[in-house]
């Protein structure tokens, strides 16, 4: 018990990478069409996204284990095409944390991309860029600080993830007990020299890793600068 | 406006602690919330004192008073945690007589719960030794006391090698029971407090686990050494172990000491 879980590690990591490729699929498009869009339909869409912040999160975890689980038609359908139930599984933990992790996505992007000067944007639609070409040659090199931030939250988030995980996850070695589960454990178990090796470790690469990530940016927003 | 608004409600900041003589605290194990709040009214009913209960998992509660939250009384799910408290001296003699030990005030019986709509057979010991059965449900073992006598269950019918790897593994009890409900696990080893919640009631069925399978699930309560409300804490414990509340007790699922 007192070991670092190094695979519980690697699986969180695991969790948050998938997570942030999914979310990042997602979230430029949707927050391109929140800030191009017209109509008063995208100010609902802004509202659903930001949503999974106000539910306590093992509740939402509640939410998703009934919805995806085999008492929903929804639930059964899923479990026929992946020839397994979600609950319980890495690919539930993942669907979970796309749910939730997904306004930590959206709402840095849509930031980003509305501070990006209209002129440039018009000027470029004027010189016959579509939507497509505008988020990838204006909104996100423009925008480069916010698309870093959306990485990052929506990465550190799914890290941090613990209500979700705990509801949907099951605690199975391997495939859902995540590192902040185990430091979970650890805590309650009373075992508090092991929660804070593990509780280092993941502070100490998260700085890390944070710190290389905003120093890199910084650099290339000097030299444009210069 | 904000100014405004906080000279508004300072007076209520500095009032409100005046207004009333403070409740006794208690900090109760999950497992008691369906049926405390009803007790604890029959108590300021029957003792003019107002108590207020706190539900968490033992454990937590137990780090909590450990780090200087301000309960009166601790309703521990087990003993080891009130145990825990009196050896670090932050606990004492609920008992007459003050024996320095935590006085049980009721046992946990441990069921196994399937939904009606299961595909398996109603639940039995049979259950468990289908190979139908491809998730168990339980409360974690390294501390929910249910998590512990459900795997001790398993071992005494020497099941457990063969069940690990379909084991799923809840927080606590209350979440075992809705992996279950909700479908996701086939069957789950839970506590009849939870069983007979209307809900759960409503929507499965259960098979009371034969008592000599698992060591007994004790519930313990201590009184908060540092207490200013020593005298009520002690009305309290009394209370429950009155006759009456130690009928309405069993009626709800825990069986009485008394």
């Amino acid at each position: 018990m007192s070991a670092m879980d190094w695979q519980a590690f690697a699986l969180s990591l695991r969790l948050a990478g998938v997570t942030t490729a999914i979310l990042l699929a997602i979230a430029v498009p949707l927050a391109a069409l929140i800030v191009l869009g017209r109509g008063r339909w995208l100010a609902a869409v802004e509202a659903l996204s930001t949503l999974p912040m106000v539910l306590p999160p093992t509740v939402l975890g509640f939410f998703l284990l009934v919805l995806l689980g085999p008492r929903t038609a929804f639930g059964r359908g899923i479990a026929a095409v992946l020839g397994h139930p979600l609950a319980f599984s890495f690919d539930g933990l993942v669907v979970g944390s796309v749910i939730y992790s997904l306004p930590f996505a959206v709402q840095p992007l849509v930031a980003g991309f509305a501070s990006v000067d209209t002129a440039l944007v018009e000027a470029a639609r004027l010189l016959g860029a579509g939507p497509v070409r505008l988020v990838s040659s204006i909104f996100i090199p423009v925008a480069r600080r916010s698309f870093l931030a959306a990485i990052v939250l929506s990465f550190l988030h799914t890290v941090g993830e613990f209500g979700v995980v705990l509801m949907l996850g099951g605690d199975i070695p391997g495939a859902t007990r995540t590192l902040s589960i185990v430091l979970y454990d650890q805590v309650e178990s009373f075992d508090y020299a092991a929660a804070n090796r593990t509780a280092a470790v993941l502070l100490g690469l998260s700085v890390l890793a944070l710190a290389a990530i905003y120093s890199t940016s910084r650099k290339r927003g000097s030299e444009q600068r210069a | 406006m904000p100014k405004q608004l906080f000279a508004a409600l300072l007076p209520l900041l500095v009032l409100a602690p005046l207004g009333a003589q403070a409740p006794l605290r208690v900090a109760a194990a999950a497992d008691l919330e369906p049926l405390l709040p009803p007790i604890l009214s029959q108590f300021e009913r029957a003792t003019g004192i107002h108590a207020e209960a706190t539900y968490q998992s033992s454990a937590t509660l137990t780090a909590q008073i450990e780090n200087g939250a301000p309960f009166d009384v601790f309703l521990s799910a087990d003993l080891s945690f009130p145990k825990r408290l009196i050896e670090a001296g932050l606990a004492g003699a609920a008992g007459p007589g003050d024996s320095a030990a935590p006085i049980t005030y009721a046992r946990g019986t441990l069921v196994l719960w399937e939904r009606k709509d299961s595909h398996l057979l109603p639940p039995s010991l049979d259950v468990l030794r289908s190979p139908a059965l491809n998730r168990l449900a339980i409360a974690n073992p390294e501390r929910a006391p249910y998590g512990r006598a459900a795997v001790a269950a398993l071992k005494s019918m020497k099941l457990y090698d063969r069940l690990k790897p379909r084991l799923v593994t809840a927080e606590n009890i209350a979440q075992a029971a809705q992996f279950v409900d909700s479908a996701n696990a086939d069957a789950g080893l839970i506590s009849l407090t939870s069983a007979l919640t209307p809900t759960l009631f409503a929507d499965g069925s259960y098979f009371v686990m034969p008592r000599d399978l698992y060591p007994p699930i004790e519930q313990g309560a201590v009184i908060i050494s540092k207490t200013g409300q020593r005298a009520a804490a002690r009305k309290l414990l009394d209370f429950l172990l009155s006759p009456a509340v130690q009928a309405e007790l069993a009626k709800s699922g825990l069986t009485p000491v008394r």
